[in-house]
């Protein structure tokens, strides 16, 4: 029976945490927090994808605030330019960030060692270039406005609240599919992968192809998390979509730690609200936020490499301590 | 029947012919050993086999099929599996998943079926485990099923990677010095895994430098010196054969090498 308990329990605490996170709305009318939190929501999203990738399979990306802003633009430009429904905005931003994605890890991926981080880190500085530029599509630096909100036919979801159950909606999807495919055969051999290469040869595992999905499935959920934010805040320019943004993707995965979604979910809120500390922490003095803002890169910085020298598996392993106060965490 | 084919493999690194035009044959159900000093090339042999490595001139011929034009990810979905002498397992992983991992080869759940949960994947998965702890008992080490591959005694950390090897149904398992490092206990224990593996069917190549093992458990050994093959039979003629002596005692000193 306490074997049954033990099973159940993570069902259980994901349920209550998928619960909490979807009744928020309902408890608080306070624009700003729900506006902040959807902000959490949409890295959370991408953060999944990091997590895969990163924790998971073992592979580096310094370039996926490149994939947010082109699944930001794709489907901004679709929707005001060509006038396609929002839902074909959304279909879009996930298919050119997967074609893009593709192109990008078929050849990198074909080599060993640090290539992918660096193809990737060019990658985003070659968008970030584009993104300024491409004025017919992007509007350049001044970014784009006026991107409508997210509607399906009559229905638009035009309230923070709504917005907020959107971005959650599709994270604690996101997140569902992706527990569901870690705890399975592809799951299963991304750890390999990042374990031994020879010994997921040795099992039969195609370690090109199996990084190769890994990198668009990131690549794709960056796309999807930079299209629903291009609808709820209205506005997209270069800079949200900059190399800080790389590494602050980057910051929540190795915070978060590897081999676990928990983690870099709980990664990816702290680090997210920590501009936006006033959302959460009532009292907080003008002043106080505004050191916090302009020593947020530095928090970041700090962060990676904090984590590096004192808590080697991030924030997972510390959960996983919790979660088996005896057991070997190694 | 004939089960691999080795013709004419030659590997030259540089000006060094580390593999020179060896080639013998292996027959389904037996166990085959190749054998020979440090230097002889074994292990580049073994990763020719393997195709992990590819050979100048030659070809191995496996059911028919030239695994020297595979990749080694395929070679093990035809049917050949392999052990590592420096053991690569998943340390972070349980005994149970790394012999789990081994079954990729012989399961096809995709990203999508997995993401969505499809109820024949967690069939294929519940099968898979119950195969994957089978396996582990047959090595003897259905007790450590769930402890992290890192925490495994040395000894039973080979007998892992050969579970795991054996959970992607191999006709054919090439084991890399699997008794290099093991006490005379874990020797036998390895030899008595070799023994119940050979009976299910599986053929098995050894390459191994200890000769204990080999003489005992080995039907046929292959003996190289210096890229060369110099002698081949079953172990009591190769016992005798004056060249393999010469080889061997040729050695500065044999017990200070593993």
């Amino acid at each position: 029976m306490r074997r049954d308990a033990r099973t159940l329990l993570p069902y259980v605490v994901v349920a209550l945490v998928a619960v909490a996170v979807l009744t928020v709305p309902l408890l608080t009318a306070d624009r700003y927090l729900l506006r902040v939190l959807t902000f959490v929501g949409v890295n959370v999203i991408i953060v999944t994808g990091m997590a895969l990738l990163f924790g998971y399979a073992g592979q580096v990306s310094l370039g996926h605030a490149a994939f947010y802003g082109i699944g930001a633009y794709a489907s901004a430009y679709v929707v005001v330019e060509l006038g396609w429904p929002w839902l074909a905005g959304v279909l879009t931003a996930v298919l050119v960030t997967a074609a893009g994605g593709l192109l990008l890890a078929l050849p990198s991926l074909r080599l060993k060692g640090h290539y992918l981080a660096m193809a990737t880190l060019g990658f985003g500085e070659i968008m970030r270039v584009v993104f300024t530029e491409a004025r017919t599509v992007t509007g350049g630096p001044d970014g784009r406005s006026g991107i409508p909100f997210p509607s399906v036919g009559e229905w638009t979801l035009d309230s923070a609240g709504a917005n907020y159950w959107l971005v959650w909606g599709a994270a604690v999807v996101v997140l569902v599919l992706a527990a569901n495919l870690v705890r399975s055969r592809p799951g299963r051999a991304m750890r390999a992968l990042h374990g031994s290469e020879s010994g997921a040869m040795a099992c039969g595992i195609d370690l090109v192809g199996l990084k190769v999905r890994v990198f668009v499935i990131s690549a794709a959920l960056a796309g999807f998390a930079g299209a629903l934010y291009a609808h709820v805040v209205g506005f997209i320019s270069p800079s949200t979509f900059s190399l800080h943004v790389s590494v602050l993707l980057v910051a929540m995965a190795v915070l978060g730690g590897s081999r676990s979604l928990a983690g870099p979910v709980l990664a990816a809120t702290v680090l997210t609200m920590i501009p936006f500390a006033d959302a959460v922490i009532p009292g907080l003095s003008r002043s106080a936020l505004e050191t916090i803002q302009s020593f947020q890169e530095d928090i970041y910085g700090l962060t990676i490499i904090g984590v590096m020298l004192f808590v080697p598996g991030g924030l997972a392993a510390a959960l996983r301590r919790v979660a088996s106060p005896r057991g070997r965490e190694r | 029947m004939t089960l691999l084919q080795v013709r004419g493999v030659t590997r030259r690194f540089g000006g060094l012919t580390a593999v020179d035009a060896v080639s013998f044959d292996v027959h389904e159900g037996m166990i085959k050993a190749v054998i020979g000093p440090n230097g002889a090339g074994k292990s580049t042999l073994f990763n020719v086999l393997t195709a992990f490595d590819r050979p100048d001139e030659g070809s191995v011929l496996f059911d028919g099929a030239d695994l020297t034009t595979m990749r080694p990810h395929l070679i093990v979905r035809a049917g050949v599996a392999r052990t590592f002498q420096n053991t690569q397992l998943f340390e972070e992983m349980s005994a149970e998943e790394n012999v789990l991992a081994g079954a990729h080869a012989v399961t096809r759940t995709g990203f999508l079926a997995a993401a969505l949960r499809m109820p024949w994947t967690v069939r294929e998965e519940r099968d898979a485990a119950e195969e994957a702890r089978r396996l582990l008992r047959l090595v003897g080490l259905g007790e450590w099923a769930s402890t992290p591959a890192a925490d495994l005694p040395h000894g039973l950390r080979r007998l892992l990677e050969i579970a795991r090897a054996l959970a992607t149904r191999p006709r054919l398992l090439l084991l890399d010095e699997p008794a290099a490092g093991l006490n005379s206990a874990e020797t036998s224990a390895l030899a008595e895994a070799l023994y119940r593996i050979r009976d299910l069917g599986v053929t098995i190549v050894v390459v191994e430098h200890d000769m204990g093992l080999v003489m005992e458990v080995s039907d046929e050994i292959v003996v190289l010196d210096r890229g060369r093959k110099i002698a081949e039979g079953p172990p009591r003629i190769i016992q005798k054969d004056p060249g393999v002596i010469a080889a061997y005692l040729g050695e500065e000193d044999v017990s200070d090498e593993f």
